[in-house]
């Protein structure tokens, strides 16, 4: 992000005038930069018209690896490196094979997902985030639009935040 | 196991295919090894007899010169190969115990001992204390020098100083008595006559811990020969034990456990067998095995006797005897019935060490003419020599200060003998004493001078254990300590300069070589019997016409005027299978050895009936029992009461050979010594007390017991069994053979898998156990310890059930409970023995099963299955989460609770805390370290060495070259190990293996069966039904 | 889903706000540690240290401390395992399951059931390693890692091999799930910190969390694949836990009806101990409005249900036994109910099957006092059930010459306080330091209830 870009803040109290605000400022014209909230909002992904995450397909993707992995080790070890007679089991005792593969299917997928989602949310420990408002984590809304990148002047946005009921307006520059 | 299709070059010389390296490229080992090849087509035996000559030569230089430093084999002895073991025959003397050995050496070491097939008297098997004995070789309480007073002396001191006492004492004609065990060796006997040229006022006393003094007399006066017919149980159709253990402890139990085996095992081609009356108090060995065995007070043994001699008397149309009537008649008169119709086919044999008792006993065989078949003139038996009269005389001559010189020749009378008190305490008015014991033992503690004797692994020596059939003995070591021969000490003393090597070898030139005719060099004759370890005379001995001449009437009259009836409770002491009279007390693995009844070791303890039991309010449960103290005549002793099923009623019993407390570390203060609490008169010891009175203690105490568990539950698949009617009229009766439904009708649980299992293309080893010819011995469990470097646990880690034993003998009693009630008191009941009940034996080890559960479950993969269908153990991948163990359905897994080598807290365990111990370690097997599981292994080192030896010599194993410790040590080879995939060898016939047409062999014989066959683990080890010669009785549970 | 929240009494009480939520949780973490606090941490690090002693001298000096021996080669060492791993399935199984069925009343017991989970699974983890001979070697040779012996792998055919992964996996699941959830709440912390430590260590511990909408989507969709992932997991676990009985040949061991029965067991018991913390933790931080009689309510009509199903099982055992005609199984089965050990089957009857059914009385089940004994009496019954399992089925199995008795050492006693002193040092660390109740969840619970009591 440049630097020093203006940002216009609106604080809403709940999430219910938030959601409306989101819908009226958007017909309104307005580019939203992105709404911090303390906790999450149903619906307002598709009030801002985000797409649906694809961290599903990540996450299969993943587990499909899991389970291939699971039976190549398995079958690698037990059968093809070294056969050894256990028991009187087969060299390749598939059904010995389930709850390992299984197990694997699961850590696999689980990590991936969640890894993905801190490389795609940008999420990690020595991150210093962007912090529009300090009460978004306490029990604020925030919307915060990017000037630069609206063709609306300042004040028409300030205008559309009050209409759309936000408690307070304010700016930052980061 | 996997194709390698890479080529690893050995050298550089491979990879350039050197001339040289082609040359060797077959060879296993391309350079020279010092392993000899030259045995390339030669037999064992021949291997054997070079070791022979080498050992002849090198042992004479240890005798004269002993070598005291281990020499490295930089230059290498001519006999000895690193890794290759060397087998010396040689000859067992403890006591007067006999057997003949051979002596396995690896790098100059005894390591293991094993039975001299070739020997006519012991006929190829060991005892317990056999095997044990090579520990008791590295024992380091053994005396490491000749003392005076208790000080270190050099042996020339010693010698002059004794030859001078001797000297005194002789001229001025005291008295010099050689106070000993039955001597064997007749060069020791002529060693020692030297000595009395020398010393002519010395006289040799003989006494037996476990006396025979009566039954010797009684042959004296009834056919004027002081000693013992030689037995031939295999002739006996119907033997009658009157308390004889003959199968544990009497005279030479490892030739009559073979010999009676022998009429107990059945086949396809045999279908008789043997049946054994046992009429006892104490539930012996003898008794377990017995088909009707009938509990007795000791006072009644002779009546009963009586009785039965009056019973066959009227048969024979003879006079009868007058001797009051007995409550069990039934059996008796079914066993004197049996007895005459087996007429010069059967044995009455009784322990009583009383010569009226036994001259009935005489003349009931007598009668039978069992004398000339069965009971045999031709080669008396030697052994046993004691005569309690003349202990008795000594005694009294030494506490009344007669006696000026005592020499204590390998006994120790002050522990084992009635009167041991009196003699210790006399002791002192003696000039002269001393002792020839290996360590400063109860007696040796108490004289002036010791002359340690040498170990018998460290001896020449020979012996004639029955007429006419020689041993010898030969060093498989030069002497460990500073000690020297008994006998060659007689010969110095004597002032006789020739070794007592030579002296034998003296005295066999004058006898033995003499008296044969086909080896006319005396060398090469010598070196054949050292070889053999045996020599067999000519047996035509002019003895064989003996006439009964004893007064059956006089004895009866004896008899009759010694019992009185009621004696209250009456105290039957006996020798444990373990421990003996104690001579070995001081060897960890006889006493962690289980009581083959009781299942108690570490000590000794009271064994009483239920009923007596509950007299006393006394309750034994899962080991934990209560003391009581014992008030047997003036002595009381404190000892925990074991309750004894087949115990007689009003009796209760002891083990002779604990309580020492001059043994050593291991043995002292082990049990109570019971020799205290016999007595001792003219007529000879009294190995029972009566009106003995107990009174519990309340003092509870938890007793060392391997199994706490009486009875089998009636569970068929473990033990199954029948009468031998049932087995004449079905080969498999008994069996039990479990079937599983499936889809397509029932099938056998073999049948039913989820996997189509492994071929085993080369090997497949397998085990056959005759549960009918097992008289529960334990032989076989020591070997296997000795074998497998298996730790002794001691009493503690016993007690919390740690017990290391590979290979356990399962005891059942046979229950009161009845199978088919299925109620709660049904079941109840089915834990408690029956009174008198029928004993099974049972040696169960790893049953080596092709679907064995512990591999499965192990996470390590550390056991797995070979392709010989050994279910492998690899000790250093295990990690210990005993899961194995936990699986498995047989509990043969043995865990490593705590490091049992080099540790303080194990100090019981001598073969691996002290390094004179662990010289007999056996270097093939590998000493487990802490937190990992063991078990049996079929003594795959064996069969390894056994297959190297077969392939040096480019052929297929032979049947019978690789065998397993245990089956090798059994006396009645009721264990048969071997290929089940060579169709000749001993274990496919007994099996009576056949090809089935899906390709996959099937087990004809009806007999074999599987223990827990339907769980479908598949074991290799086959267990035979145990047959009884019983009429079918209802106690059978 | 408003509608089922609507006919509901309200999840928190005394219509707090948005920020009250904040405040109440986040002063936890902010204020000194109160003195009940350090009394309880002194007590667990006490037993910690005690119990440390007996971990010593069993790793020292061997196994053999314990009181196992030839026969019964497992006792207090796997019935400790299994019973911490059926406590661990509560958590996960709160968060996962009630998240998929949209359950808002998990929310504000979810953040402490996953921290107990977590430290649960983690005592668990003690035994199998501890149990060992050599723990030293075991800890890594049960990995199939590559070695200097090439070919020396790991045996996939062992159901310890099995219960390996299948409790790493649930481990590690479970330790993300839980952080997923944290993260919010520590960029609260991390906006209210003042010291500089604190901002720092919050900062980090937040990922650098801005609570953007994009994020929250994301965020939301993780946690609910999570949650599908981790319900299958969880009964995975116990199932294969009770494959290392179930597969065996022992009676008594070799039992088909193990999975479910274990499952149940263990949700049981979970929810018995997460009770057993949640009762404390409530008073001691007065979330009276957060926890309600409400929540404690449902939890306890869940352990009526799981302890019924868990009765049943113990019934279709004997059942079996008696049907199947084996007699083996006849006898495991006899020898539990009148054996030697019959009064460790009584226990657990009474404390599984018999106590629970109280709870039919609404009374006893809203009444704090009486759901904390109950609590407590079924997880005592829950390691009974376990110690049944293991012991009577392989003291006396087939061969009767092998028969023994157990008796527990004071090591397999100081063995079991040191799991307990780590699990509570453990939670008492979590309960100062982390948010106890997951403050962005409840936030939005809050507002639907608010909602409500506007319409």
């Amino acid at each position: 992000m440049s630097s020093d870009s203006k940002y216009i803040l609106g604080v809403y109290d709940n999430e219910v005038t938030l959601l409306n605000a989101v819908k009226a400022v958007r017909k309104g014209g307005v580019k939203i930069h992105e709404v911090f909230t303390p906790f999450p909002v149903h619906g307002l992904d598709i009030a801002l018209g985000y797409r649906m995450s694809r961290l599903p397909i990540a996450a299969f993707l993943f587990g499909l690896l899991g389970t291939s992995l699971a039976l190549t080790m398995q079958i690698g070890m037990m059968t093809v490196d070294w056969p050894m007679i256990i028991g009187g089991k087969d060299y390749l005792p598939l059904p010995s094979f389930i709850p390992v593969t299984f197990e694997l299917t699961v850590l696999l997928a689980s990590f991936g997902m969640v890894g993905t989602f801190f490389v795609v949310s940008n999420l990690k420990p020595w991150g210093k985030p962007k912090i529009f408002d300090i009460r978004s984590t306490d029990d604020k809304h925030i919307m915060a639009i990017d000037l630069s990148k609206n063709k609306l002047s300042e004040a028409d946005i300030k205008k559309s935040l009050k209409d759309s009921g936000a408690s307070e307006v304010n700016e930052k520059v980061f | 196991m996997k194709e390698n299709t890479k080529i690893y070059w050995k050298g550089i010389e491979q990879l350039k295919n050197d001339p040289e390296f082609v040359k060797n490229a077959d060879k296993e080992f391309p350079e020279y090894l010092p392993i000899s090849e030259n045995e390339n087509g030669n037999s064992r035996r021949d291997f054997l007899k070079l070791m022979g000559f080498g050992v002849a030569a090198v042992s004479l230089a240890a005798c004269e010169a002993p070598i005291r430093k281990a020499i490295p084999y930089l230059n290498k002895p001519v006999d000895v190969d690193p890794s290759v073991a060397n087998y010396y025959a040689s000859t067992y003397i403890n006591g007067s115990d006999y057997c003949s050995v051979v002596v396995k050496t690896r790098e100059g070491r005894p390591i293991k001992i094993e039975g001299n097939k070739l020997s006519k008297f012991s006929g190829g098997g060991t005892t317990a204390q056999v095997e044990a004995s090579v520990l008791s070789l590295y024992d380091k309480q053994r005396l490491q020098n000749p003392m005076k007073a208790g000080a270190a002396v050099t042996w020339d001191a010693l010698d002059a100083e004794v030859k001078s006492k001797l000297g005194e004492i002789a001229a001025a004609g005291g008295q010099i008595k050689i106070v000993t065990h039955s001597i064997v060796s007749p060069s020791t006997k002529k060693a020692i006559a030297k000595f009395i040229a020398a010393y002519p006022s010395t006289q040799v006393i003989t006494y037996d811990a476990s006396s025979y003094s009566g039954a010797l007399n009684a042959n004296l006066s009834s056919f004027g020969i002081r000693a013992l017919p030689s037995y031939n149980f295999n002739k006996s159709k119907t033997t009658v034990s009157f308390g004889a253990d003959f199968l544990g402890t009497l005279l030479n139990p490892v030739a009559f456990s073979k010999q009676f085996a022998e009429t107990r095992k059945l086949g396809p081609k045999k279908k008789e067998m043997s049946r054994l009356y046992s009429f006892e108090s104490n539930l012996s060995l003898t008794g377990a095995n017995a088909d009707y065995r009938s509990p007795i007070r000791p006072s009644e043994v002779g009546l009963y006797i009586g009785n039965l001699y009056n019973l066959i008397a009227a048969k024979a149309g003879a006079p009868a005897i007058s001797v009051a009537k007995v409550d069990d008649t039934v059996t008796l008169t079914k066993a004197a019935n049996d007895l005459w119709a087996s007429k010069g086919a059967s044995i009455v044999v009784s322990g009583e060490n009383d010569i009226s008792v036994q001259t009935v006993v005489n003349a009931i065989n007598n009668l039978l003419g069992n004398y000339g078949s069965t009971l045999s003139w031709d080669a008396p038996v030697m052994t046993k020599q004691g005569d309690d009269a003349m202990m008795d005389v000594f005694v009294t001559d030494l506490s009344q200060g007669l006696v000026s010189g005592v020499i204590f020749f390998n006994c120790n009378p002050v522990y084992d003998h009635p009167k041991g008190a009196v003699i210790g305490s006399s002791l002192s008015k003696a000039k002269f004493t001393l002792s020839t014991s290996d360590r400063v033992d109860e007696t040796t503690s108490q004289v002036t001078y010791v002359a340690p004797d040498n170990h018998y692994l460290e001896s020449w020596n020979d012996a004639e254990p029955a007429k006419g059939q020689y041993s010898l003995s030969q060093p498989a070591i030069s002497n460990i300590f500073n000690t020297r021969q008994a006998q060659q000490s007689f010969l110095t003393w004597g002032n006789v300069s020739t070794s007592y090597f030579d002296f034998i070898k003296e005295n066999w030139k004058e006898t033995h070589f003499a008296s044969q005719t086909e080896i006319g060099d005396f060398q090469t004759f010598w070196d054949q019997c050292l070889y053999n370890g045996v020599f067999e005379g000519d047996a035509t001995s002019t003895m064989s016409a003996v006439e009964f001449s004893g007064d059956a009437n006089a004895a009866a009259t004896k008899i009759a005027g010694k019992y009185k009836k009621g004696t209250g409770l009456e105290l039957v002491t006996y020798e444990s299978i373990a421990i003996g009279a104690g001579e070995q007390a001081n060897n960890p693995w006889l006493q962690e050895m289980p009581d083959p009844l009781s299942k108690v070791c570490w000590e000794n303890y009271i064994s009483m009936s239920q009923s007596t039991a509950n007299e006393l309010g006394i309750e034994m449960k899962e080991g934990f029992t209560t003391k009581v103290n014992v008030k047997a005549g003036i002595a009381t002793v404190t000892l925990p009461v074991v309750v004894q099923p087949g115990q007689a009623a009003g009796t209760v019993g002891v083990a002779l050979g604990y309580g020492r407390t001059k043994a050593g570390k291991v043995a002292d203060g082990v049990g109570v010594n019971a020799f205290a609490l016999l007595s001792s008169n003219s007529e000879g010891i009294v190995y029972s007390v009566a009106g003995v009175t107990i009174e519990p203690t309340g003092e509870s105490y938890r007793i060392a017991q391997t199994q706490t568990h009486q009875t089998f539950m009636g569970r068929e698949t473990v033990i199954q069994e029948a009468t031998l009617a049932e087995y004449k009229a079905d080969a498999s009766a008994g069996r039990y053979k479990p079937m599983i439904s499936s889809y397509s009708g029932p099938k056998k649980p073999n049948a039913v898998s989820l996997w189509k299992g492994h071929e085993y293309n080369n090997h497949h080893w397998g085990m056959v156990i005759d549960l009918n010819s097992c008289t529960g011995c334990a032989a076989c469990s020591v070997a296997c310890q000795v074998e497998n470097n298996i730790p002794v646990v001691g009493k503690e880690e016993v007690v919390n059930r740690r017990e290391m034993a590979w290979l356990r003998i399962d005891r059942y009693y046979s229950s009161q409970g009845n199978k088919e009630d299925k109620s709660m008191e049904g079941l109840s009941m089915l834990e408690k023995a029956s009174e008198n009940p029928e004993v099974t034996f049972q040696p169960m080890m790893c049953q080596q099963c092709n679907n064995a559960p512990c591999e499965t479950v192990c996470p390590v993969a550390a056991t797995t299955h070979s392709t010989e269908g050994l279910n492998q153990m690899t000790y250093n991948r295990c990690i210990g989460t005993r899961y194995c163990a936990n699986n498995c359905p047989f509990k043969v897994r043995r865990f490593n609770w705590f490091k049992y080598h080099d540790n303080r807290q194990f100090p019981d365990n001598t073969s691996m805390n002290n390094e004179l111990g662990k010289m007999v370690l056996n270097p093939d097997v590998v000493v487990r370290a802490r937190g990992v599981m063991e078990k049996c292994s079929f003594c795959v080192q064996r069969i390894q060495t056994g297959k190297l030896n077969a392939k040096k010599q480019g052929r297929r194993p032979v049947d019978g070259e690789i065998s397993t410790a245990c089956a090798t040590a059994c006396p009645t080879e009721a264990i048969v190990f071997g290929d089940m995939k060579d169709s000749n060898s001993r274990i496919s016939q007994l099996l009576r293996l056949s090809a089935t047409e899906e390709g996959d062999t099937e087990v004809k014989e009806e007999r074999a069966y599987n223990v827990l066959e339907e769980i479908g683990v598949k074991p290799n080890v086959w267990y035979f039904t145990k047959i009884r010669n019983k009429e079918l009785t209802d106690n059978q549970a | 889903m408003q509608a089922v929240a609507s006919v509901r009494k309200p999840l928190v009480t005394n219509g707090k706000t948005v920020h009250d939520v904040t405040e109440d949780i986040c002063s936890r973490v902010e204020q000194k540690p109160t003195k009940t606090w350090m009394v309880a941490f002194t007590f667990a690090l006490a037993l910690l240290i005690v119990g440390g002693y007996a971990v010593y001298r069993t790793v020292w000096d061997g196994i053999g401390m314990w009181g196992l021996n030839k026969t019964v080669g497992w006792a207090w060492d796997i019935t400790n395992f299994v019973w911490w791993v059926g406590i661990g399935h509560a958590g996960t199984l709160i968060s996962a399951i009630l998240l998929l069925f949209r359950q808002k009343w998990r929310m504000s017991i979810n953040r402490a059931a996953e921290a107990m989970t977590i430290f649960a699974v983690i005592c668990a983890l003690m035994f199998p390693i501890l149990h060992m001979g050599r723990p030293w070697l075991g800890m890594y040779w049960a990995i199939p890692l590559p070695n200097t012996f090439g070919s020396l792998w790991v045996n996939f055919n062992s159901p310890l091999l099995w219960d390996f992964f299948a409790i790493s996996t649930y481990f590690s699941v479970s330790l993300v799930f839980w952080y997923i959830g944290l993260i919010p709440d520590f960029a609260t912390i991390r906006d209210r910190a003042t010291g500089p430590i604190a901002k720092a260590v919050y900062g980090a511990l937040s990922f650098a969390w801005d609570g953007a909408a994009k994020t929250w989507s994301r965020y939301e969709s993780v946690a609910l694949i999570l949650a599908g992932l981790a319900t299958p997991l969880v009964l995975s676990v116990h199932t294969i836990v009770s494959f290392d009985f179930a597969t065996s040949v022992i009676p008594g061991w070799h039992t088909t009806i193990f999975p479910p029965y274990f499952v149940a067991g263990a949700i049981f018991s979970g929810f018995a101990m997460v009770l057993t913390l949640l009762l404390v933790t409530r008073k001691v931080y007065k979330l009276e409005d957060y926890i309600t009689i409400e929540h404690i309510e449902l939890m306890n009509i869940v352990i009526i249900i799981t302890g019924s199903i868990v009765g049943v099982a113990y019934i279709t055992e004997l059942f079996i036994a008696w049907y199947s005609g084996v007699e083996y199984e006849q006898y495991a089965f006899i020898n539990r109910v009148s054996g030697p050990y019959w009064w460790a089957y009584a226990s657990m009857m009474t404390c599984n099957v018999i106590s629970p059914q109280l709870f039919w009385f609404k009374k006893i089940r809203t009444n704090l006092a009486s759901t904390f004994v109950l609590s407590i009496v079924v997880n005592i019954g829950m390691w009974f059930e376990r110690f049944v399992i293991i012991v009577t089925s392989i003291h006396r199995d087939y061969l009767p010459s092998s028969w023994a008795m157990f008796y527990p050492t004071r090591y397999d006693v100081g063995m079991y306080m040191f799991s307990f002193g780590f699990f509570f040092t453990a939670f008492l660390l979590f309960a100062k330091y982390f948010p106890v109740i997951n403050i962005a969840e409840v936030k939005s619970i809050i507002i639907s209830d608010s909602e409500k009591a506007k319409k």
